[in-house]
């Protein structure tokens, strides 16, 4: 039966994933402030709390564990960053995709960030110049390249990097391996220097004849690998929209203590601009997070979404942006200031439509399968 | 639990719309524009499909309202105004059915579980150029034998074929309901024909020291929770955009993949807010259909459908060029209907 309805544990888990944020965003001002620090793996509040996130996986009674995570994730972003650092990163997801028992068996208690990026391929990973090149001698692949705007790139175990493989006998291709922190050759740079999400781990990669073994290859096909990118989309788009609320939730107390009142009785015309643009940013707030649960939905359905995910992503991410910029228009000069969290909301909020598939390559992704072209019809 | 389930009845009925809709409803609807009437053909087809008739069915469960939002937006997929045609009565009845008493169920809602088509609708807009539902000024006063009405309501679709009203005005400073019948001394029609919907007829019913009996008050001693009926008309007309949308869509991306004039900029954007249309649709009629407030979401999605319905129909017109101007194509009908139905408050529900 249709239904939007949150079940209790569902709010018992929000709600404490709340609690915790209104304490993370004191850590997440500070880290804004201090970008090359990286934080702990745990502050001392988070003993007071479960790890919200395992649990929105496992814990029964809920809208299902896929909504539920998102949900959950998209209040941990409320705070700017979690109490606990994240184990998990989408280099796990490729892993636990394509890898052999073997190799997930090694590296599964492993947090391993993603490495595609790179300064010549952004938004297109078919343009990676990273190379991987077999020496026969050692059995060993050589590793070179650079990755740019690496996420937990400092704080993760491993990198599990994308590059152009030349095999044996040689057949060329695209390939993952996986490179554990410490690897001669492998170097990770220092904090980049962000508009926003400074509390974020980011950092560039470099491979200098990084030598690594053959069971450090993980072989899958290109399609599978970006196949978890189906999954992460709509999980972005909920973390863009819990910054977003947090923007929302803060305008709409200044506009309460103002004594502006939001009226959803009334119509446009009885509505001062102000009241009627905010209506418009929670409008698309709501919007963009129905299809994150939409596309979350479909997944626990089995149905794996493909557009759903990037309709998602792109609402998700435009939302984000949208409302943190209109909110500051609202309020007025006042609310640059940096004592209000404003501040950091619209200097965060802007990643969200960049990073993680950019607001652009969704909409030509919904277009490719919407209209039945190939990447060669439509770029 | 947060759930995008469709039950089997739901499906049936999505179903069974969308087939109507393709074979019977679309190919006549230019005709109905041209003519500004819809014949009696179409409205034997439209209430054959029996969602009015479920409505009026007392024993039939009163969770129907996420099921009439998608045979709304299904409707509306073929055609704006056969939408309307249906979610006109199906407002007033289920205004009728949640607020009105025993006796006025009992003596109206029979009257639309027979096997012709009849109108009746939710009279909330009023013919003003600051009109907001929060400032209406058609008002009634308590008299001896009943209530005496004043005041202009439009516009009104099909108001010449409507059987009934329910007037929406003020009694001692409260928004209230009233039960009309179109036939009493006082009420007057005329007809204001417009931009769009105009197979609908729409015209302005006018109120001149109308009198009515004493149960014609909604809810008779209690009166009724108007804002109720202004948001279950917010959510249908949300469910109508929706469908209009997606058929600017669709009738779009065929032609854009052929002219691959204007790329696939059309394509991308329209899929994301026809979507986004119809979760927050669903949403409110979720929550209207478990008997509570859905103000705010209502609200919510009304204006987010506006806003989206009208850029939506825009591109689509741009997107054809010149062909879109032409009448010989759907867009331009589309865009006058979108438009249309944008600035109407009431009139409809779910």
């Amino acid at each position: 039966m249709v239904d939007f309805e949150l079940t209790p544990t569902d709010e018992k888990l929000l709600d404490s994933a709340h609690q915790q944020a209104l304490i993370a965003r004191g850590y997440a001002d500070y880290y804004d402030k201090h970008e090359d620090e990286l934080p702990p793996r745990e502050f001392p509040e988070a003993a007071k709390f479960p790890d919200v996130v395992t649990l929105a996986a496992e814990v029964p009674h809920s809208s299902g564990p896929r909504i539920l995570h998102a949900l959950v994730m998209s209040e941990v972003e409320y705070g700017g960053m979690g109490l606990r650092r994240s184990k998990w990163g989408l280099g796990n997801t490729v892993l636990e995709t394509v890898a052999t028992p073997e190799q997930i068996e090694k590296w599964k208690n492993y947090t391993i960030a993603i490495a595609i990026t790179e300064p010549g391929a952004g938004s297109d990973p078919a343009n990676i110049r990273t190379t991987a090149t077999f020496d026969r001698e050692t059995g060993e692949w050589v590793l070179n390249g650079e990755k740019i705007f690496i996420s937990q790139a400092a704080s993760a175990d491993a990198a599990m990097v994308f590059a152009r493989f030349v095999a044996p006998d040689g057949s060329r291709g695209m390939t993952t391996f996986l490179v554990e922190r410490g690897t001669p050759g492998f170097t990770v740079g220092p904090q980049l220097k962000k508009l926003g999400i400074r509390s974020h781990d980011t950092c560039n990669l470099l491979f200098e004849n990084c030598r690594i073994p053959e069971f450090n290859h993980i072989k899958g096909d290109f399609k599978s690998t970006m196949s978890v990118f189906n999954d992460s989309r709509p999980m972005v788009a909920a973390t863009a929209l819990g910054v977003a609320r947090a923007a929302l939730d803060f305008t709409r107390e200044k506009l309460t203590e103002r004594g502006i009142n939001l009226d959803y009785r009334a119509g446009s015309r009885s509505r001062s601009a102000i009241v009627d643009k905010f209506i418009r940013l929670e409008a698309a707030h709501e919007a963009a997070m129905l299809t994150v649960m939409r596309s979350k939905w479909l997944e626990q359905q089995n149905h794996p979404p493909k557009v759903e995910a990037s309709i998602a992503k792109a609402a998700g991410g435009k939302a984000a942006r949208r409302i943190t910029q209109g909110c500051i228009e609202i309020l007025g000069p006042e609310a640059v200031a940096e004592c209000y969290p404003l501040d950091r909301c619209f200097r965060d909020g802007r990643i969200f439509d960049i990073y993680e598939g950019a607001g652009e390559i969704q909409r030509l992704i919904i277009a490719r399968v919407i209209l039945g072209y190939t990447n060669r019809d439509l770029r | 639990m947060i759930s995008f389930e469709l039950t089997e009845e739901q499906k049936l009925a999505q179903s069974m719309l969308q087939d109507l809709a393709a074979k019977a409803l679309r190919p006549a609807a230019r005709v109905a524009d041209e003519s500004e009437a819809i014949s009696p053909r179409t409205l034997a087809e439209l209430w054959a499909t029996g969602v009015i008739q479920a409505r009026a069915d007392e024993d039939a469960p009163a969770r129907t309202c996420v099921t009439n939002a998608i045979a709304l937006e299904e409707l509306a997929f073929a055609d704006a105004s056969f939408a309307i045609a249906a979610a006109a009565p199906l407002g007033f009845l289920s205004a009728i059915a949640a607020h009105g008493s025993a006796a006025q169920k009992k003596k109206l809602l029979p009257l639309f579980a027979d096997d012709d088509y009849r109108s009746a609708s939710v009279a909330i807009a009023e013919p003003d150029f600051a009109f907001d539902v929060s400032a209406i000024r058609t008002s009634a006063v308590k008299t001896r034998n009943g209530y005496r009405l004043n005041g202009v309501k439009g516009p009104v679709p099909l108001a010449e074929k409507s059987s009934h009203f329910l007037v929406i005005a003020n009694l001692d400073d409260k928004r209230e309901a009233f039960i009309v019948d179109r036939n009493i001394a006082g009420v007057s029609i005329e007809r204001k024909p417009g931009i769009g919907l105009r197979a609908l007829q729409m015209a302005n019913v006018s109120f001149k020291d109308a009198e009515l009996a004493g149960d014609a008050l909604l809810g008779e001693a209690a009166g009724c929770d108007v804002q109720q009926i202004v948001d279950s008309a917010r959510v249908a007309l949300a469910a109508i955009m929706s469908g209009t949308s997606r058929a600017v869509m669709e009738f779009a991306i065929p032609y854009t993949k052929e002219r691959v004039v204007h790329g696939a900029a059309l394509a991308q954007k329209q899929v994301i807010e026809t979507d986004a249309m119809r979760w927050m649709v669903w949403k409110a009629a979720s929550i209207l259909e478990k008997g509570k407030v859905a103000t705010r979401e209502a609200q919510l999605a009304y204006t987010y459908a506006v806003e989206q319905a009208m850029w939506i129909a825009d591109e689509g017109v741009q997107m054809l060029g010149g062909h879109g101007y032409l009448r010989d194509n759907p867009v331009e009908m589309w865009y006058r209907d979108i438009r249309t139905l944008s600035v109407l408050e009431g009139a409809v529900g779910v």
